[in-house]
């Protein structure tokens, strides 16, 4: 009963968010306390259960480790839990599903905490894990995370080459929309939207939402539609960060400075 | 072209070359994430909060294993040895790293102290006196500094925010009040880390005290020697290994010595006890940062000594103290 009402009340969320896509969201039970991780992209804190949104029929999701390796997961409708693991680093969580017109995938990257490997998650990044593909170039660096009113780039790659031209759609659950095309190179840029409402003063009092990037490309053989989605958070520049207040203290602290010299020049300091 | 060839131009291009290594490394030798960087726990103020960066100094790990591992002794009585081992490993980093280049890394490798010495530089072409040395006795006062800052800001603080005693700003206070962030930050046409913040006492004390002491030291350093240096917290973290470094200034001063005082006057940290009688003696001070300035304007053939190991690597002379002196003049106008 439980489960039923938190999918609904899911779907109810997300009406609009990512419509005719497939893509990972942290399972409604954990978008609360635990998504809510007091110091963030530790892992600590982070969900271990995810749901395929919009998965209708079957579908196989994969797990690729920092250490490059890949296991199978066992999906129970469209949920399935993370396994433990004692590594440390950045998972992919990749989901594949082939219908007769339509090849879906979705994929998102996860932090966990753990012994850590000795493989930059460059690799991880590059490494093909769908046909096509939405690269963050990068993604987000170790204890960081993705945050409103930040630019961030991202790639998009057909069978490992850069794909140009892709029509490519950044939603977020805030109900903010952008839309793209890819460079010559692949590349997209999206500027985060700072949609977030009735924010509270501190890092660690603001829930993250979620952003979603989709793009599609028709081939002879099929169309592929790929999503890309993480949590994002209020950029705390925009609410209880000032930076005008931080260059005056700045310069503040230059005159200070100034005032010292006068004095210690008033004073007769040994000089060169 | 000779005239030019002395240890400071040679310490020049190793700092330049070191600062475009450790701002903007990871453009081009290393990558963006932090498990890629260099050493991880780098001996000198090179900033993580610099994306750009080729390597983060080893205070941000020691802060973080305070917080979160260190503190979990007491909170959930967890054992010794597993809450202590990272800390250990960077410890033990830090120690091989020592062995290698001693406190080198702040003479010849921090890209905060290369920025001061280089507003020093500008501040001398600017015209502004420069104060050549700090009295003994504010020496002695500005000293206890650092060991106040890595005791409560590197280690006490953050193990009392790990048991809940204080805020979370409190998890990184050195990280939160570090000049380098902001200077590497900037480097890089990053913007972000300038700011007052109003999340909390805590966090707003901690903000001001960074953006005041950054303006302060820009303007300190354009008159007096390496400023924020002499309260470096990354001094005693080298002071702990330094007798293990194989890199050291020994003074051999018994016989042609004769107490002249151009070390002191050469020395950017104001160390007077380099002027002390000695005999091949290991004079690498708390504060010696090996910037081997005391070597270069020592009158004496042999006096003042680099060694690595068994090898002088290079020693005072009259010769090149001449050579020193016309370049200085020369600089100074």
């Amino acid at each position: 009963m439980k489960k039923t009402f938190l999918s609904l009340l899911l779907s109810v969320t997300l009406w609009g968010y990512g419509e005719g896509t497939v893509f990972w969201a942290p399972k409604p039970s954990d978008t609360g306390e635990k998504a809510n991780a007091k110091h963030g992209g530790h892992g600590m804190g982070e969900t271990n259960m995810f749901t395929a949104i919009g998965l209708e029929g079957n579908g196989s999701a994969t797990l690729r480790g920092p250490d490059l390796s890949l296991i199978s997961l066992p999906m129970e409708g469209d949920t399935l839990t993370l396994p433990k693991s004692s590594m440390g680093g950045y998972y992919a969580l990749v989901f594949k599903q082939h219908t007769a017109e339509q090849i879906n995938t979705a994929i998102r990257y996860l932090s966990m905490q753990g012994r850590p490997v000795k493989i930059s998650p460059t690799r991880l990044i590059a490494l093909p894990k769908a046909d096509l593909e939405i690269l963050p170039h990068p993604l987000h660096r170790e204890h960081d995370r993705y945050t409103a009113s930040k630019a961030y780039r991202f790639l998009i790659t057909f069978r490992g080459k850069a794909l140009s031209s892709a029509p490519i759609i950044l939603e977020t659950r805030n109900h903010s929309s952008l839309t793209s095309i890819s460079d010559q190179n692949g590349i997209v840029e999206f500027t985060l939207p700072n949609d977030f409402h009735a924010v509270r003063i501190g890092k660690s009092d603001n829930k993250p939402s979620e952003f979603l990037i989709q793009t599609h490309y028709h081939d002879t053989e099929a169309l592929y539609v790929t999503t890309f989605s993480m949590p994002y958070h209020p950029n705390p520049n925009d609410y209880w960060q000032s930076q005008r207040l931080g260059a005056g203290a700045i310069v503040l602290g230059f005159l200070g400075g100034l005032f010292i010299y006068r004095r210690t020049k008033s004073k007769g300091v040994k000089r060169g | 072209m000779d005239k030019f060839l002395t240890m400071s131009a040679l310490r020049r291009v190793v700092q330049l070359t070191a600062f475009v290594f450790f701002v903007y490394g990871a453009m081009i030798f290393t990558t963006f994430y932090t498990g890629d960087k260099l050493t991880q726990a780098l001996p000198a103020l090179s900033c993580a909060y610099d994306m750009s960066g080729g390597d983060f100094c080893t205070l941000i790990p020691l802060q973080h294993q305070m917080d979160h591992r260190v503190s979990t002794v007491f909170t959930q009585g967890a054992d010794l040895m597993g809450a202590i081992m990272p800390t250990l490993i960077t410890v033990a980093t830090v120690a091989v790293l020592i062995l290698v280049l001693n406190k080198a890394f702040c003479g010849w490798l921090c890209p905060l102290g290369f920025f001061q010495e280089t507003l020093g530089m500008i501040g001398t072409k600017l015209g502004l006196t420069q104060v050549i040395s700090l009295s003994r006795e504010t020496v002695l006062k500005i000293r206890p500094i650092k060991w106040f800052i890595f005791l409560f800001f590197v280690l006490i603080f953050p193990i009392l925010t790990g048991i809940g005693l204080l805020g979370h700003e409190w998890g990184s206070p050195f990280c939160s009040i570090c000049p380098s962030r902001m200077m590497t930050t900037l480097a890089t046409g990053d913007m972000s880390q300038v700011y007052i913040s109003q999340a909390g006492w805590g966090y707003t004390l901690l903000s001001l005290i960074a953006d005041l002491m950054f303006g302060l030291m820009i303007a300190l350093a354009l008159f007096v020697r390496q400023p924020f240096c002499r309260i470096c917290p990354i001094l005693p973290m080298q002071t702990l290994f330094k007798k293990i470094g194989l890199l050291r200034l020994v003074k051999n001063g018994s016989s042609h010595c004769e107490g002249c005082g151009n070390c002191i006057k050469a020395c950017p940290m104001d160390i007077y006890e380099i002027q002390e009688v000695a005999a091949n003696d290991n004079i690498t001070h708390a504060d010696c940062t090996l910037c081997g300035r005391c070597i270069e304007f020592c009158p004496h053939d042999g006096v003042m000594n680099f060694k690595y190991g068994p090898l002088t690597i290079h020693s005072s002379s009259n010769q090149g103290f001449k050579k020193r002196i016309k370049i200085d003049k020369w600089w100074k106008g």
